[in-house]
């Protein structure tokens, strides 16, 4: 029963994600859209590109969205709805994220094609850059929560939510957020304009229907890390618990959807250059000063 | 226990399956993803086996790190898309019986030694992340503080390694050897 | 009761077999470095099974295991170093072409 909820949520947030992508990009609210456009997708020619390597070509969109929805897996929408409520459960949601990388190395290899390699191999240097900006602002609300467990950490924010106690974490955890689900400005490896569609390019028909949604459901999971690490999963005033999960993790996911309509994709070496020489170095020191505010504050 | 024992098995199988199909292959990213696939199910073990936080773990650092191996070998394979069919190995049936002799001895003793008592309940798990905690930085904090000298001096020595060598050319120019 | 024990040994046993082989029969420095891998995970599979099935009251398994792991990612971060230094001075890491850094 929870599951059934928490996937439908999952989803349901996915394809309102997708009404407000094309609201912004057409200008017209059509609430049908994404479910047509999903249904013309499955009708359309499959395309299979010549001598691929099969394997890889037709697991890759499945395991984006098999990756996506455990990510959600363990994430809390109220005190008693959660899938899997794991004693170590920040960590696992970056264990599975890890495996965007391994879905897109598939994408970009499997198709026997240029363009989709060199956006897979992309996303391997994007993930040198993120990888550690993502980990090291969870350790510091673990530290602030003295626990693992995600409804813990949820716990611990009930008077003070993380994005107030720990802002330079939060913003290298969106920042990072925004490059792990490849999303502009971070979209490297589906470069729009310069590789003519990167690791999407060689899929059709129900496959790229698969990566669509997969990499939709990918922000919504990435939106719902974030409110539970830094907003305060569901305290609020007046709403039910699981309602401010909702408006939080939408809220999240439709700004990182607009924040990279107005900025440029970043070069890969510039990302690369600015994660590890500025990003690690604000990382450790947000450890740092977490450790000190909650040694000394009572 | 006998759906343990069951799961074990299936991960077992599962990394064995994998790891054989590492050194079949001669498509060299297949080759990589494989061993990635065999570490997970070498994570999943752990899982299993009700160590959450090492299970986490392996999964988490084995995706990056084959991947990254998945890149190297890349680039410095000679047929990295294993279309050409060429047999890379050597000295076949020495290593063929060193594996067997190993696996061989392994397995004796396994079969052979008497273990004791086999411990039916594990400790829960946010109990043995803490526990893990207190053990990493209280006991054995020695050990901690090496690794992390020694992380760092890898790091340290596989940039510098890596790294390209700058010469002086005749006309006093510093040029990057290629 | 001690049949989980035995296959989680017999796994770690067969993966490390595995791994020798590999590690002896691969010309290539990185396929020689997957097998190392492998005969790491091996051990690793045979240290929790230790721990869990014989001693989960000594946390000393456990750290020992992190230490593996360690273990696991500064070889591959040195000997991928190595690789890259190799490749720039003859073309190949192959281990066949290597008998100048022998003696």
């Amino acid at each position: 029963m929870t599951v059934a909820i928490v996937l439908l949520t999952l989803f349901g947030s996915a394809w309102l994600l997708a009404v407000i992508e094309g609201w912004t990009v057409t200008g017209r609210l059509q609430p049908a859209a994404p479910l047509l456009s999903g249904l013309a997708h499955l009708g359309r020619e499959s395309i299979v590109p010549r001598s691929p390597d099969r394997v890889f070509f037709e697991a890759a969109p499945v395991l984006l969205l098999v990756v996506a929805v455990l990510g959600a897996a363990v994430l809390p929408l109220a005190p008693d709805l959660v899938i899997a409520d794991l004693g170590t459960g920040a960590l696992f949601i970056n264990a599975a994220l890890a495996y965007v990388l391994v879905a897109l190395i598939m994408a970009g290899w499997g198709p026997n094609g240029a363009y989709a390699m060199i956006g897979g191999w992309r996303f391997l240097g994007q993930l040198i850059a993120y990888s550690m900006l993502i980990v090291m602002p969870i350790t510091a609300v673990a530290m602030r929560a003295e626990s693992l467990v995600n409804t813990a950490i949820v716990g611990s924010q009930a008077d003070l939510w993380n994005i107030v106690y720990q802002p330079l974490g939060f913003v290298l955890f969106y920042i990072a957020a925004m490059a792990l689900a490849f999303r502009s400005p971070f979209d490297l490896p589906t470069a729009e304009g310069e590789l003519a569609g990167g690791v999407d390019a060689e899929y059709t028909g129900v496959r790229l229907a698969v990566l669509r949604l997969a990499r939709l459901t990918l922000v919504v999971t990435l939106a719902a890390a974030t409110t539970v690490f830094y907003l305060g999963g569901w305290h609020g005033p007046l709403l039910p618990p699981w309602a401010w999960s909702l408006i939080k993790t939408l809220a999240v996911a439709v700004s990182m959807l607009l924040a990279g309509g107005y900025l440029p994709r970043i070069r890969e070496a510039d990302l690369m250059r600015w994660c590890w020489t500025l990003g690690i170095p604000l990382a450790l020191l947000n450890i740092v000063i977490v450790g000190l505010l909650i040694l000394v504050v009572p | 226990m006998g759906a343990q024992a069951f799961f074990l098995a299936v991960f077992g199988l599962a990394a064995i399956g994998f790891g054989v199909a590492v050194f079949r292959t001669s498509s060299m990213v297949r080759s990589a993803l494989a061993l990635l696939f065999s570490q997970t199910a070498v994570g999943c073990m752990f899982l299993v086996m009700q160590t959450e936080f090492l299970g986490v773990l392996q999964i988490m650092m084995m995706a990056t790190e084959m991947s990254i191996m998945a890149i190297f070998m890349v680039m410095f394979m000679m047929d990295p898309g294993g279309l050409g069919g060429m047999d890379m190995t050597h000295q076949k049936r020495f290593s063929i019986g060193a594996g067997v002799v190993a696996a061989g001895a392994a397995i004796a003793v396994a079969l052979l030694a008497d273990w004791g008592p086999v411990t039916v309940q594990a400790p829960a798990a946010a109990m043995q992340t803490r526990e893990l905690g207190h053990e990493l930085l209280g006991r054995s904090m020695l050990i901690f503080e090496t690794a992390g000298v020694t992380i760092l001096t890898a790091m340290i020595a596989a940039t510098a390694v890596a790294i390209p060598v700058q010469r002086l050319a005749d006309n006093g120019d510093k040029e990057v050897s290629e | 009761m001690t049949a989980v024990l035995i296959v989680a040994l017999l796994t770690g046993a067969i993966l490390f077999g595995i791994g020798v082989y590999g590690a002896l029969s691969q010309t290539n420095l990185v396929m020689i470095m997957m097998g190392v891998e492998l005969m790491l995970a091996g051990a690793m599979v045979n240290l929790v099974a230790f721990w869990r099935f014989l001693h989960p009251e000594s946390y000393s398994g456990q750290m020992f295991v992190l230490v593996v792991m360690t273990v696991m990612a500064v070889e591959m971060a040195v000997g991928f170093g190595v690789a890259i230094a190799r490749f720039r001075a003859i073309g190949s890491v192959e281990m066949e072409e290597a008998e100048d850094l022998k003696g």
